[in-house]
């Protein structure tokens, strides 16, 4: 077992939805949530679970191999403004690479991030796939 | 005599390459060899060794690896201790030495950054790479730093209407001046056309676009003792900054590198450091990097750094992260000791007259930054 559960497990509302938070003092919003505002530091801040749909502000189509996810390559990285809140980095996934481009419409959808060792837990996360009309 | 000025004594270097046959000790044995050589008596003066080293646990099986330098070194009983600082280690550890001296806990600090990237295969090594950015966030989704490297060529090539043959000019720069630095990776030049024909890594960005994995170690004596000092023309660290900034995502201006900017601008304003008789380096893991650090330093208009830097001939003569290689926790301290080479005896033939230095890294874009400020004492 490489991956440890707890750690996981703990955040497993922020892997499942998108979760951001709102500062209510100076209004900015962040991804992901924090405790304290990073802008105006204040503490008076909420977490809201965001409806996940956003556009793409660019995109890249990577080919870097790293140890373990060589069967994800390659993978579509893209900037994404959310609708309601700030922008995020999301792997893009269910979308012909014909519709790839930038102010794509889409929304979050659950996906399979990591498989741990034989015998080891099948983890999930947050992706974005074109947004369903 | 001890003044509370801080001076670099001697500096040493290895080429960075691949060293199958050696372990990190013998590395570190080599640099460390060699700055002792240089200055009598400067094992005995040192009381304090600051080590750089970034992936000793997660690489080299190793934990506390600046004591086990130390009992391999014959540095034991001097106190030591590692700084990690992702990808800025190097420089962090230059100014925790500068620290020491200046606070008076120390008069003569050796550094020594080592790093072994090419202990294992390279997706074994881009898996510790991507630990710069935060796991929960974006490593445990196997989001890497080239990615979001990628992304802002992306948005540097929108914004400015550049094309992207354009940004091919740092590493056809970098590896021309990696032709003259003898300790450098990648020492032979390459073509608009093969950068962009280079295997792709996270489109737009190729494989030219971005730094070797080597192995490296560099070793630096800092003092504030007078009777170490070998020239009469002393180069003297002026100051070390540093600072963070926030993941690109909270950014409001994707294109700017904050943190540096703000250090750029206090090497500027409180040193009085003059960037037209400056040696400089910058971090440029990937090319695009380079091209926003020169542009937040006020060197050139931003948007222009692609044209600009073929006629700028003081920026990373030893061909930068891009084509002197990236020993991760080693860089920092790689780049003061090219530029006290410079300023001094050479780097190979490479020799400025400059007052100033400016050293300038970062780790991922620019989560955190450091920058010092050498200056010539004549």
């Amino acid at each position: 077992m490489k991956l440890s559960i707890p750690k996981y497990w703990r955040r497993r509302f922020d892997y499942y939805s998108v979760i951001i938070a709102e500062c209510l003092d100076c209004g900015k919003k962040t991804y992901p949530r924090k405790h304290i505002c990073p802008y105006c530091k204040s503490r008076n801040v909420r977490a809201i679970t965001s409806a996940g749909i956003g556009e793409v502000i660019a995109y890249t189509i990577s080919y870097f191999r790293v140890e373990g996810s060589e069967e994800h390559i390659p993978k579509i990285v893209a900037l994404i403004k959310l609708d309601d809140g700030p922008i995020l980095i999301g792997e893009l996934v269910d979308l012909d690479l014909s519709e790839l481009r930038e102010g794509l419409r889409v929304e979050a959808v659950l996906r399979k991030i990591r498989t741990d060792d034989p015998g080891g837990l099948i983890y999930y996360g947050v992706k974005f796939r074109p947004l369903m009309k | 005599m001890v003044s509370n000025r801080v001076y670099i004594s001697s500096s040493s270097m290895l080429k960075v390459s691949r060293y199958f046959t050696k372990s990190y000790k013998e590395l570190a044995l080599d640099v460390v060899t060699e700055i002792f050589r240089c200055v009598d008596g400067g094992l005995d003066s040192v009381d304090y060794v600051v080590v750089s080293n970034v992936f000793s646990d997660s690489i080299l099986d190793q934990l506390d690896i600046s004591t086990v330098l130390n009992q391999e070194l014959g540095l034991v009983p001097k106190p030591s201790l590692r700084v990690e600082t992702g990808e800025s280690s190097g420089l962090s550890a230059v100014i925790h030495a500068y620290a020491l001296i200046k606070s008076g806990l120390a008069s003569s600090v050796l550094v020594l950054g080592v790093e072994k990237g090419s202990e294992f295969p390279t997706t074994v090594i881009n898996k510790h790479i991507t630990k710069f950015l935060d796991y929960e966030v974006e490593s445990i989704y196997d989001f890497a730093l080239v990615n979001e490297a990628a992304l802002l060529m992306k948005l540097y090539m929108k914004k400015y209407n550049h094309r992207r043959e354009d940004l091919s000019t740092w590493s056809i720069k970098m590896h021309e001046n990696a032709i003259k630095n003898p300790y450098a990776q990648l020492r032979f030049s390459v073509s608009a056309e093969q950068v962009v024909n280079s295997q792709i890594i996270s489109e737009p960005l190729r494989l030219l676009d971005a730094f070797p994995v080597g192995d490296g170690a560099s070793a630096l004596l800092l003092t504030s003792k007078e009777d170490l000092i070998q020239s009469d023309d002393p180069i003297e660290i002026i100051a070390g900054y540093q600072a963070t900034s926030l993941p690109l995502n909270l950014r409001d201006d994707l294109l700017e590198l904050p943190a540096s900017k703000s250090l750029f601008y206090r090497a500027l304003s409180e040193c009085g450091l003059k960037l037209d008789d400056a040696v400089i380096e910058v971090h440029d893991s990937y090319s695009i990097f380079g091209y926003l650090a020169i542009e937040s330093l006020g060197l050139v208009e931003r948007g222009k750094a692609p044209e600009a830097i073929k006629d700028l001939n003081m920026v990373n003569l030893s061909g930068g992260l891009k084509a002197r290689g990236h020993p991760i926790g080693a860089t920092g301290v790689y780049q003061v000791s090219e530029v006290f080479k410079i300023l001094t005896d050479g780097l190979g033939d490479l020799r400025r007259d400059a007052t100033w230095g400016l050293i300038h890294s970062m780790s991922a874009i620019d989560n955190n930054s450091s920058v010092v400020v050498l200056k010539r004492c004549s």
